[in-house]
């Protein structure tokens, strides 16, 4: 683009206005005031405001704000400028003779108010005086009175014929005296500071609006019925302000948080893992006892799991299964382990609980007939934890979980997947994989990975399986590795959440204007 | 997860090496399973988490420093322990055979107990009793003043109102009945005893009561206080081993702390053990199994010097475990131990060699094209809980709504069997944001029918704004189902969340699947939502099962 000059500008300008620019304009020819602009233009305060302020950011127009007192009338001022102040209808009835108080009210048909008012306004204007003679209270016209019956009375006429709003620094000394009169009245008049608006055109306002005053007749919108007749051919576009804000829609957003755990989805699949899903009101045999989990496991308490009302107990559990898992606890099952010798409750182990882990869906893949092995498997799923909620803690929550089935895998490899997770969710090579404990693997490890914004954070929890989970689901010892990653953490960082509850948002603002990765 | 506190300065001494306590920090996390839950400066006291709860011996300072003395080099192999023949026996009746059938006790001599002593001696029994002894059920443990006590102690079982005493803390002798109920303790661990019609009782050769097992000891005997220096050690319970453990990890501690253990004598009806029994136990260990299960190449030398590391006797093939340790049921609980030992930082990682096809759950793609096609309606996603208030969920025909009987909150008292009301929870939070509000959630529903809970995959659609009406919603569901082959058809149907002539069953095949409508007005004003709305919830299985 070559650099447009003044004259170029100011004649595209012309083209382009708005149709209210182009409304507001003439009339800044005449007034500066906003005010009258207004009047004279008939068009709305809103219209003629966006076109001025269009029109300043265009550089075509200045304004101004400049502070002024002035004057207003009140209910009652706006009621006395249209009809008879109570003290003029006194007045006029005292026109021709003295009147006893109760026959003036009954002409005037005048409240007890208005009547002392005008009483006490005539009174200051030594208009009228009693007819002390009458045994009624009675009041007759003075000479001034009388003379101001004949001509009118200043304050009626103010109110009357003054244009309101009035600017109180062009009040004349008789009108100010005035002015002070009313303003003991109630709601009569009063004052008020106003910032007066004033737009005056610039050099190139007055360009362009002469030019404005050549352009075509400009078209707002394409119509069918232009296209059918080929009116449109004729036809000058009205160019638009593309900077101006256009109002907001709310179109459909997928939820953030189940974005994400999509994502979490991909990256498995895109990993060479195969999802496994179980259900959410689970046994106990399939999420803990399966697992290798004594059944006097503290996690196992009432204060921990969930436990259902009704039905009570899964009526579907594999029943050679169930005995061999049963041997496990009770002596090892064969693989050569002591087993965790106590006596097993069958009862126990269909108890119905809401699943509370994810490693439900493991114990249930390695238990199935479609086993593959090698095999890689993964579940993202809903578990419950009997926990008070809080901005750390929901009853309700997402785990992600799975296996690793290969001939010779061991603990190396295991390291190995946890420092592949390290990577893939939080980006990094920094790592620390330490032990720790899980019923169902041995040995056992969590690894920490320095997250480049949070720093280090526990972000998964890794084992061989024991044989002694193993060799009852499987039917034989392949070495596998069960593994379980914290995706809650990783999720609020990604969307910005210091309260897990959030995850779970039920704000609708908040959903819709939150960050879609 | 116990966490226990101790001063630092105290497991110094008992480690017999100097570690600052940020080195003792990453030492706890790299081979104990346990982290520094805070340290004051001011008071030295430091409280360390752990892990591990089959590893009781570590839940005290003496058994971390135990530990740290192998990893660390100071020591190696299973820790030294001297026992002196005691001539104490405690008598075992057979009446406690089935209520709180094993008992051990032996006594220690020699060492003023001071208040950091006798406060960690309660520590590690309130620690051990609470999580390895179940709350007390399967092993509880007391502490009495040796002085005090006429041997032998009689171990056995009374009926409830057959024994009087003055319990801890009480000025007036009770039975036992009126300990469960009237005593604090009595009242937390009483459930224990339920169901017996006699209760264990501890007592000396005077009669005089000891402890009433596993609630509350006797105020006169069974109180340990500054400046004893001679105690007794009992530990009753329902498994011999867990009792055995109990006595060897406080031998060990009491020890260590240069305290003189004596032997004492359980005398069963046919049998007797001598406690502490400290009896090791024989795993057989070869560098090939550790090479299977870790990928560590270990010859037998090595393989000793990391058994020795870790705190066991070598014998050849065989890791001899100490008698603080009671948690190894297989070799791989050993083979881990060695790995800890070698350091989990040194050892090489691996990557996965095999090729396998990576694949989503197959109900996946449908569900998200329906998502796709609610988000390309301009509905916005809510994703909820799945427990919910049970008070929102209305029971549909013949099906059950799935309840939590220990709910915490009634918050998240049932399983949802319905989208709906979310959403109208939804609606009824969100009155001042922008309308239209078109909001859809997928996700998980239950119910109960017989004896089974039935899940299923559910969609649910709402559209709130001052002209939401039927016409509207069929559309979307056209929208929705047409593009997937999927044909159904409206038939009226009653339902108690839409105005009536204006719910729908939405019908696949002969099935009813789902409801159509505009929301009454009466379930609108309920959750104070000021704008008409109106929804579709459908079934999903259909569309999920081939």
């Amino acid at each position: 683009m070559t650099p447009a000059t003044a004259h170029d500008k100011n004649s595209e300008t012309a083209a382009a206005l708005h149709r209210l620019e182009k409304a507001v304009l003439p009339h800044l020819a005449k007034h500066s005031s906003v005010a009258e602009i207004i009047t004279t233009s008939k068009m709305q305060e809103v219209e003629v405001m966006r076109a001025l302020h269009w029109l300043q950011n265009k550089g075509l127009v200045k304004m101004t704000e400049v502070i002024e007192e002035i004057l207003l009338l009140g209910k009652n001022g706006q009621h006395y400028s249209k009809a008879l102040l109570p003290e003029v209808r006194f007045l006029n009835a005292l026109k021709n003779k003295p009147l006893a108080l109760s026959q003036i009210k009954k002409i005037t048909s005048m409240s007890d108010d208005e009547i002392g008012a005008s009483i006490g306004a005539l009174m200051r204007l030594r208009a009228i005086q009693h007819v002390s003679s009458e045994a009624e209270k009675t009041f007759g016209l003075s000479e001034a009175g009388k003379e101001m019956a004949r001509g009118g009375l200043k304050t009626q006429k103010f109110l009357s014929e003054k244009r309101f709003p009035a600017k109180v620094k062009e009040l004349s000394d008789d009108e100010k005296k005035i002015t002070t009169e009313l303003k003991m009245r109630k709601d009569i008049l009063f004052d008020e500071v106003v910032k007066n608006r004033t737009a005056v055109l610039t050099e190139d306002g007055k360009d362009v609006l002469k030019k404005a005053a050549f352009t075509r007749e400009t078209t707002d919108r394409l119509t069918p019925e232009m296209l059918v007749t080929g009116k449109w051919k004729n036809a000058a576009f009205r160019s638009y302000d593309l900077t101006a804000p256009a109002p907001r829609v709310f179109f459909g957003k997928p939820q953030p948080y189940r974005e994400f755990l999509e994502e979490v989805r991909e990256k498995f699949v895109s990993m060479g893992f195969e999802e496994m899903t179980g259900p959410i009101v689970e046994s106990e045999f399939w999420n803990m006892d399966a697992l290798f989990m004594p059944q006097f496991h503290s996690a196992r308490d009432i204060h921990d799991a969930y436990y259902i009302k009704e039905p009570k107990f899964a009526t579907d559990l594999p029943k050679e299964l169930v005995k061999k898992v049963k041997a496990a606890h009770e002596n090892g099952f064969g693989t050569g382990s002591k087993g965790w010798r106590y006596e097993f409750s069958e009862e126990k182990t269909s108890r119905l609980i809401m699943r509370s882990q994810t490693t439900a869906c493991s114990s249930r893949k390695l238990a199935s007939a479609d086993l593959k092995i090698p095999g890689k498997y993964f579940a993202i799923g809903r578990c419950f934890r009997y926990d008070v909620i809080d901005a750390k803690h929901l009853a309700d929550f997402n785990q992600v979980e799975g296996i690793v089935l290969e001939e010779g895998v061991n603990l190396r490899h295991m390291i190995g997947l946890l420092k592949l997770f390290a990577k893939e969710f939080c980006n990094t090579d920094k790592v620390k994989v330490v032990p720790s404990y899980f019923p169902f693997t041995e040995p056992s490890a969590a690894l920490y990975a320095k997250h480049p914004q949070l720093g280090w954070i526990e972000l998964a929890g890794a084992g061989v399986t024991r044989p002694e989970v193993t060799l009852p689901l499987v039917g034989k010892l392949v070495p596998n590795l069960t593994w379980g990653i914290g995706i809650d953490r990783i999720a609020m960082f990604k969307l910005g959440l210091n309260d897990i509850r959030e995850l779970f948002s039920h704000d609708l603002t908040f959903l819709r204007n939150a960050k879609v990765a | 997860m116990p966490t226990i506190t101790f001063a630092y300065k105290d497991f110094q001494q008992l480690l017999g090496k100097k570690v600052s306590i940020e080195e003792f920090g990453d030492l706890l996390v790299l081979y104990a399973k346990a982290e520094v839950e805070s340290y004051d400066k001011r008071t030295d006291e430091v409280a360390v988490k752990l892990d591990d709860t089959n590893l009781p011996y570590t839940w005290c300072p003496e058994g971390l420093a135990r530990f740290f003395r192998g990893i660390l080099g100071q020591h190696n192999g299973i820790a030294k322990m001297k026992v002196s023949p005691g001539n104490y026996k405690v008598i075992v009746d057979d009446s406690v055979k089935n209520i709180r059938p094993y008992i051990t006790a032996f006594v220690a001599k020699g060492r003023k107990i001071d208040d950091y002593l006798l406060k960690q001696l309660v520590q590690m029994q309130e620690k051990f009793c609470e999580g390895y002894g179940r709350r007390r059920q399967k092993v509880s443990i007391g502490l009495y003043a040796h002085k005090k006590i006429t041997f032998p102690v009689h171990y056995k079982a009374v009926p409830p109102t057959a024994a009087k005493f003055i319990p801890l803390d009480f000025d007036k002798p009770v039975n036992l009945a009126e300990i469960l109920k009237q005593h604090p303790k009595g009242q937390q661990y009483g459930w224990i005893l339920k169901g017996f019609s006699n209760y264990p009782l501890l007592l000396d050769d005077k009669g005089e009561v000891l402890s009433f097992p596993p609630i509350i000891n006797s105020s006169s005997t069974g109180r340990l206080v500054v400046g004893d220096s001679e105690l007794l050690f009992e530990a009753t319970g329902t498994d011999e081993e867990s009792v055995n453990l109990a006595a060897s990890i406080f031998a060990y501690n009491l020890f260590e702390r240069g305290f003189e253990i004596f032997s004492a004598t359980m005398k069963y009806k046919g049998r007797s053990t001598t406690i502490p029994a400290l009896k090791t136990e024989k795993v057989k260990i070869t560098p090939q199994q550790v090479e299977q299960v870790t990928g560590l190449n270990v010859t037998s030398s090595s393989l000793s010097a990391l058994l020795q590391t870790a705190g066991y006797n070598a014998d050849g093939n065989n890791a001899i475990a100490p008698p603080y340790r009671a948690d190894i049921m297989h070799p791989v609980d050993v083979i881990e131990d060695v790995a800890i030992a070698y350091s989990f930082d040194k050892i090489a990682d691996e990557p996965l060699t095999s090729y396998t096809l990576g694949a989503k759950d197959k109900s996946v793609q449908m569900i998200n094209s329906l998502r796709k096609a609610a988000i390309g309606m301009e509905f916005q996603e809510i994703f909820s809980h799945i427990l919910t208030d049970k008070k929102t969920l209305a029971a549909a025909g013949s099906s059950k709504i799935v309840e939590v009987e220990n709910f915490m909150s009634e918050t998240y008292s049932a399983v949802r069997n319905s989208l709906l009301p979310q959403m109208l929870d939804v609606l009824s939070r969100n009155k001042h944001a922008d309308y239209p509000q078109k909001i859809f959630e997928e996700g998980i529903v239950a119910s109960a029918v017989g004896s089974k809970v039935a899940e299923s995959h559910s969609i649910v659609l709402v559209s709130a704004h001052s002209a939401a009406n039927f016409t509207e919603m069929k559309q979307y569901l056209s929208a929705m189902l047409v593009p997937l082959g999927a044909s159904f058809t409206i038939q009226p149907a009653e339902h108690p969340a839409f105005i009536k002539g204006r719910a729908g069953s939405i019908v696949v095949g002969k099935k009813s699947l789902g409801v159509i409508g505009e929301i009454s007005p009466a379930i609108l004003a309920k959750w104070g939502v000021e704008m008409p709305a109106a929804a579709i919830e459908l079934n999903l299985n259909f569309l999920l099962t081939d």
